[in-house]
Formats: structure tokens, sequence, C-alpha cells
């Protein structure tokens, strides 16, 4: 970067714009950039430095609101008939095998035998019926509605039978919901709703030990795991919320994984010998939309604007300087992961070719182009998005807005002209045009029409060979129309202590966290 | 006296109505909480069925009333992201913001107390330039670059003490001092002033002009009256540091009540943050409540005048 033009860095105004934050920061980051002396850490314990408070509702995947955080959970305590695994996003889990009818109405998983809860009870189809029933978190309705019942014809066998032909049962019931992850319909029962969250049993890798709010969580290994024993006996979750001081018990030994380090802490964690920063790419794109593209008096409905500032952006520098080269650019604002995921040709960073379209669209030397909306946490990306725009002459106001606020304000459609956005839901290329880029979707302030026809076409088309070809076309569409100006798919920076030998990060594609559980191990087996 | 005392429960309970509203509708006016628990493109659907789950679907007066009819039952509501009632989150946490708090109130009244008499004795002297630096720097160093700087040298570099968290005495240390520093430093410059003002006054000149040691007239005489604005001011500051210790507490990934309220805050999660508020505002009534008594009960003039 610093060989670099200036009018090519894309930090330059993040420096002039240098906080007595900043500096304090600075300082925090001298701190740890100063000699380290270990604590011992216990055998065969692992610990994490969570950069969230862990709360009791993530031990129940009844409650999954449609947020990732709680499957950092999920995949210890409990298990999924399907759920994503490394190399597949829908592997038989507790079910060994599942099959769709012909006419894609019914869906029927075969339990895996053997399988158990931790108090030892069998995973049998009552349960599975019962965690989908009980089931009422994110899209809790959208997913009953399309199911007309779930049958149980053995203990070892589960029929749902839908209304109509819905080719993303599958991954609804896996992933973006928790209504596929198994409880114990006795045990529930037994202790009540409460109880359940205190005490929780599943039938995950790793049993329930204690729990204190705000502190840490304790678990311990099942060894009755069916598909492996963890080799790790015991996991603590401790919540640590300052970055530095994550890092501070990272260096010291008294943490071995710690979730979260970014910017100038993740540099310091770089350098630091016998630390790994393990970054993960998640499934959480980030974009500038043109809200006013449908307006013919505004300048973004030029595709040649619109196209100018995609060749515009420095995303190469920009991913070097915010998350050190590990962020994702894809060019895209569906998941690389995610099924039906169309790769466009690489945007390629070209100033110049920005200016000759801005001319051409008559704006030679720039235009003032008022505001560019953004969540407030994902400021420094707008600020370096900011200059990229600057240098070929579009000249926005940077209106940072406080996360709930921003994201009420876009889904409502207060904001004009530039809106920076990002997505971690789940889902997928479908869901994801659905919400952003189709008429009537929550985050889409217009449409065009041959794409919201490509999108009810492929709705109803269950032959997978004939649907993805139709998500690919509407995909191409928005990237050739520069619906959107993609910037990168995020990476969440973590550390890694010398202690562990697999930290289990990144082997499930865009999964943030370490899973699953059972892989991980301390060096020399433990 | 009894109407002095009934007039002044009366305030009392304005003040609670008062600060609950306040806090009822600030804590409003903050954002929706929802669009924190769920992901950018999350349904519609889903957004108002949390919504109506929490009740924030319903107009204000209706979860005002709500609020006080739980509230007067002692009922403070549930967490939005724990899931659990604020009343069992807040006692959970207790203890360990009680803990921190005596520990660093106790610092702070050690350190505070005997250098703003020294202080007050050699006025303009190097005690006294040294206690005004001491107390500029506790006042104006913000208290997380104060924690860092701990965790650099006794954490990280001499690897003494554990750099966060709870559960020996040696992880109260470094908390317990960057909170104390603040309080040590006020403590400090009310002593200061305090005894500076009753060392100037006639009873302070008669027993000097008696003959009386000067240790016996400053600890005695002088030092018992000084205190009384001291101890005063403490117990405040000991509310404040049960309840706000926000950045202490997070900063060293100490499990109290600053950092529930902290947690509150960041994921608008109105119960926690309205229930620390009105208990932490309920404490510092009762303390003045106390106090207001207490006074009526040693000067007749107050409840005379009352």
């Amino acid at each position: 970067m610093t060989s670099r033009r200036d009018h090519d860095d894309p930090i330059r105004g993040i420096a002039q714009r240098t906080t007595r934050r900043d500096l304090l920061g600075l300082t925090a980051l001298g701190i740890l950039a100063a000699g380290t002396k270990p604590a011992r850490a216990a055998e065969g314990q692992l610990v994490y430095a969570s950069h969230i408070s862990l709360a009791p509702a993530w031990f129940d995947p009844a409650e999954t609101s449609g947020i990732v955080t709680p499957f950092m959970l999920l995949y210890a305590l409990h298990d999924g008939l399907v759920k994503p695994m490394p190399g597949n996003p829908a592997e038989p889990c507790l079910a060994e095998s599942y099959t769709a009818s012909a006419d894609g109405l019914a869906h029927s998983f075969v339990l895996r035998a053997g399988a158990t809860f931790h108090n030892g009870a069998p995973v049998t189809a009552e349960d599975v019926k019962f965690s989908f029933e009980r089931y009422r978190g994110n899209a809790a309705r959208f997913i009953k509605e399309k199911v007309a019942a779930v049958e149980t014809p053995d203990p070892r066998r589960v029929v749902f039978r839908l209304h109509q032909p819905w080719p993303d049962f599958l991954i609804y019931y896996s992933s973006v919901t928790g209504a596929g992850w198994i409880v114990p319909k006795k045990y529930v029962e037994s202790v009540g709703e409460d109880g359940f969250k205190k005490e929780p049993i599943g039938a995950g890798p790793y049993k329930f030990v204690s729990f204190t709010p705000g502190v840490e969580l304790v678990m311990e290994a099942f060894e009755g795991y069916w598909r492996k024993a963890p080799t790790v006996k015991r996991l603590v979750w401790k919540v640590i919320p300052d970055e530095t001081t994550r890092l501070a018990a990272l260096k010291r030994g008294e943490v071995d994984l710690a979730y979260s380090i970014r910017g100038e802490l993740a540099e310091e964690l770089r350098r630091t010998p016998g630390l790994e920063l393990k970054p993960v790419v998640i499934n959480s794109p980030f974009w500038i939309y043109f809200a006013d593209q449908w307006d013919p008096k505004s300048p973004w409905h030029d595709a040649r604007v619109r196209k100018a500032v995609t060749l515009a952006l420095d995303r190469e520098g920009i991913n070097q300087a915010l998350t050190l080269g590990h962020s994702l650019l894809t060019g895209s604002i569906v998941p690389k992961d995610y099924e039906f995921y169309w790769r466009p040709p690489k945007i390629p960073h070209d100033p110049a070719a920005a200016r000759r379209l801005l001319a051409e669209a008559g704006f030679r030397g720039g235009f003032d182009a008022g505001e560019y909306y953004c969540d407030s946490s994902y400021a420094n990306l707008a600020e370096a998005a900011l200059n990229s725009l600057e240098d070929v002459g579009i000249r926005v106001k940077l209106r940072p807005i406080e996360r709930a606020a921003f994201n009420t304000g876009y889904a409502e459609k207060k904001y004009r002209n530039i809106i920076q956005g990002g997505s971690g839901a789940f889902g997928n290329a479908a869901t994801r045009m659905e919400t952003f880029v189709v008429k009537g979707g929550a985050y889409v302030y217009g449409s065009y029409p041959d794409i919201d026809d490509l999108f009810a076409q492929q709705a109803v088309e269950t032959d997978r060979a004939k649907r993805a070809p139709i998500l690919h076309r509407m995909q191409q569409l928005v990237h050739e129309r520069t619906v959107y100006a993609p910037l990168w798919q995020l990476a969440f920076l973590n550390g890694q202590g010398p202690r562990v030998d697999e930290s289990a990060f990144g082997l499930i594609g865009g999964h943030p966290y370490s899973a699953p559980y059972e892989d991980v191990r301390l060096k020399g087996g433990a | 006296m009894k109407q002095y005392i009934l007039r002044r429960v009366g305030y009392s309970l304005l003040s609670m109505f008062l600060l609950s509203l306040v806090i009822f509708l600030f804590v409003r006016v903050t954002g929706d909480p929802v669009s924190l628990l769920v992901e950018p493109g999350a349904s519609p659907e889903d957004i108002e069925n949390m919504r109506r789950q929490f009740g924030l679907d319903q107009p204000l007066w209706v979860q005002y009333w709500h609020f006080m009819a739980s509230l007067a039952t002692g009922d403070l509501g549930q967490s939005f992201y724990y899931r659990t009632p604020v009343l069992e989150l807040y006692f959970q946490r207790l203890p360990n913001s009680l803990l921190l708090a005596s520990v660093a109130m106790t610092l702070s009244l050690l350190i505070g107390i005997p250098s703003g008499i020294l202080a007050a004795v050699r006025v303009d002297g190097f005690w006294d330039s040294a206690g005004k630096i001491f107390a500029l720097l506790g006042l104006s160093l913000p208290s997380f670059w104060v924690g860092l700087v701990l965790i650099l040298f006794f954490s990280v570099y001499l690897g003494w003490l554990p750099s966060s968290g709870s559960g020996t005495p040696l992880h109260l240390l470094m908390p317990a001092f960057t909170l104390g520093w603040y309080f040590a430093a006020a403590h400090m410059r009310l002593t200061r002033s305090s005894m500076l003002e009753v060392l100037g006054s006639e009873y302070i000149k008669l027993a000097r002009l008696k003959g009386l040691p000067e240790a016996l007239v400053i600890g005695k005489h002088a030092l018992k009256n000084a205190l009384i604005p001291v101890i005063t001011l403490a117990g405040i500051n000991l509310v404040v540091m049960i309840n706000v210790a926000v950045v202490v507490e997070t900063v060293f990934a100490w499990p109290g009540i600053g950092r529930l309220l902290y947690e509150g805050i960041t994921f608008r999660d109105f119960p926690i943050v309205q229930g620390v508020v009105v208990i932490g505002g309920a404490m510092i009534v009762l303390v003045n409540l106390f106090v207001d008594i207490l006074y009526a009960l040693i000067d007749p003039r107050i409840r005379l005048e009352s």
C-alpha cells in the first residue's frame, strides 16, 4: 500500500480522520506489541474467547433468530438431521439418508441407527416431529405453512409432506432455520421450556456442564457421539468483550482461540510468534446499492455511471488495508458457497475506464453525487470506498448511521442515492434474489420486470438442473446492469494460540466459528 | 417530623416515577431492538413476529402501563437477548459488582482521604502539588486506557496478573485500581477542600490557641467534620460503582452490573437498561431519603423549618 500513489490509497481518508480514540487504540496496540509472559493452560481443555455475550436462548434450536451466532453453540450441543458440514452444505447427520419424491411433495429421512442424546435416550422419529412442531424461531410460520403433515411411520423414519412442491425445503429445514436440529421430546416435556434452557440436552458432540451468564460456558465431550468422540475433553467459552483484552488473553495463553481480532490488532497477532491468524470468509457479502437507479432524473439511472462506480472501486487495496487481504472479492451479492451461485467475471480496478464512462454519460470531471448511507459499524469500509469514488470525481457525503436505525431505514426504503449494505442471512441464491433484487423484496427499491419473471419461473421449478440456469441468468443480469456494485465477501479474523493443532475455523464453508467441534484438536492429541 | 418524612417519601416516589418515565422513553428513542436481533435481509414477517413477542407492537402508553404494572410487583421484565428475567440477571451479577465496588471504594478512600488531608495541611507545598497531579490524572485519564496500560505491564509483560475475568483475588486487582483511581481523585479533592474550610474555622483556631497538639487538632477536631461531605459522596459513589462501572467491567471482562448495562445498551435490550437504571436510581433515592431523615433527626432546625 505504501508504494501506491497517494490518490490510489484507500486508507488515506482514514488517516486524515484519525481521532483521539484512534491514538488511544494505537497505544493499546503498542501495549500488545510488548513481550509476553504466558499463563499455564489446563490439560485437555480448550478455551475460546468469545467476542459476544452468550445467551441461553442459543442452547435451544427452537429459538434461532436468523443470525448465525446461535450456531456457534448449536454445533456443540445439538445435531441436525441434515446440516452444513465440511465440503457439503447439506450432509446427512442424525439422518442416515434423505430422499425427495419425484413430485417434490414428500421428503423422507431415515434416522441413523445408534444415535443418542446425552442422556442415553435414542434419537427417534417422534423427537424429529416434536422438534419441528416446537420450532418457533426465524421463518417458523413460513416453513410450517408449507408442510402439510409430518409422518412417523416407524421410530427411524420421518416423512414431511408438503402442500405443493417447494425446491428449497431442505435448505430451510437444515440451515435457514433451526427446525431440523433435534431435541429430546421426553426430556423437554419433563423439565419444561425454562428447565431446558438451564440444563440443555442434545445429540451433539459436547454435553452441557455449566453456564454463568456473561462469564463462561463449560461443556465436556460426549463420548457416545455418532460421528466420533471429540478428542478435546472440555471446552470453555469465556466472554471477553474488548478486542484488545482478547488479544492480551491469547498472548498470555489464558485462551486458545480468540474470535474477532481486526485491523491493526490482527496485524499484531500475525506478527506474534506462536500465534496464528485464522481468517474465515463468511457468508456475508457487502455492496453498494444504487437506490435511485429507477428514477430517470437520477444520474444513477444511467448504467454507465453505475458501471463507473464498480470500475472505480479499488477492492484489492481496500481488502489489504482493512482485512489484510483475507476478504473475498467475489463481485456478487450472493455468497459464493450458496446453492445456485453464479460466478461473475472479475471486476477490474480501472479508474481511467471509469472516468471515460462518466464523460460519455455527460459527467466529465465527475459530479456531486449526494449521500452515501452505511451502517456505522462498517464506516471504515465506506470511507475506503468513498476515496475510490472521489478519485474518479464522484463526490459523495458519508452518512454513517447506527446499526439498528440503518437496518430499519434501509428496509423502510427511506434512503436515497447510494446505500452500502450487506447481509449474512441464510439461504441460497434464490432467497438472496428474493430479498434484494426481485419486486416486493424487503430491501428492494425498484426492480426489472425480466428479472422478476425469471424469479417466478424458478420458484415453481422442482428440477434442479432446470432451475440452476434460471437463477444463474438472474445473477448475470444483475451483474450486467450493475444493479449493485459488490464490494467483498467479508473475512472474519480470529486468533489461534500455540496449543491448538486444529481450530476447525473455515472447515464449514461460510461458517464464521470453529466447527464441527469434534474435529477440534490440541497438539499432542488431546 | 411525620409530615417531613411523608413529604420526603413523596418526593422520592415522584423522582422514581419521573426516572421510570424518562428511561422508558429514552431507550425507545435509541431505535428498534429487533433490527439488531435479526440479520439484514430477514423477512418482514419474522421481524414483526419478534416485535410482537417482545410487546413492541403495542402503543407506547400500553407498553409503559405494562412496565409500571410489572414494576409494582417487583418484576422488571424479561431480557430480549438473554430471555431471562432481568432481576435474575441483576442478582447474578450483583455479588461481582459489590465485590469490585467495595474493593475499589476501599482503595479510593485509603488513597483519597490521606492524600487530601496531606494536601490541605501542606497547601501549595510538594504534597499539595503531587496530590493535584494525582487527582488531575485520575479524573482525566480514560479508564479504558488506564486498564489497557495495566494489562500491558502486569499481565502481558510481567505476567503477574490475569488479563481479564474473575474468580481469584488476583483478578480483582487491576479493575479495582482502575475504578478506584478515578474516585480516589474525587475523594482527594473533596477532602482537601473540606479540610481547608474546616481548618480556617473559629473552633480550630481556638483549639490551636488552647495549645492542642497539631495532630490532635487535625485528626480529631478537623477531620471529623471535614469527612461528613466525603462520606456522603462516597455513599453515592458506591452506588455508582456498583451500577455503572461500564468501561472498567468491559475492558477487564468483569461480570458485573456495569457490563450487564453495556450489553443492554449494545443490544437495545430495553428491559435490562430500564431495570439497571431503575434499581440504580432507587438505590440513590433511598440513600438520599435516608440521609434526609438522618439530617432531620440530628438537626432540629431542619424538621422545625419543614
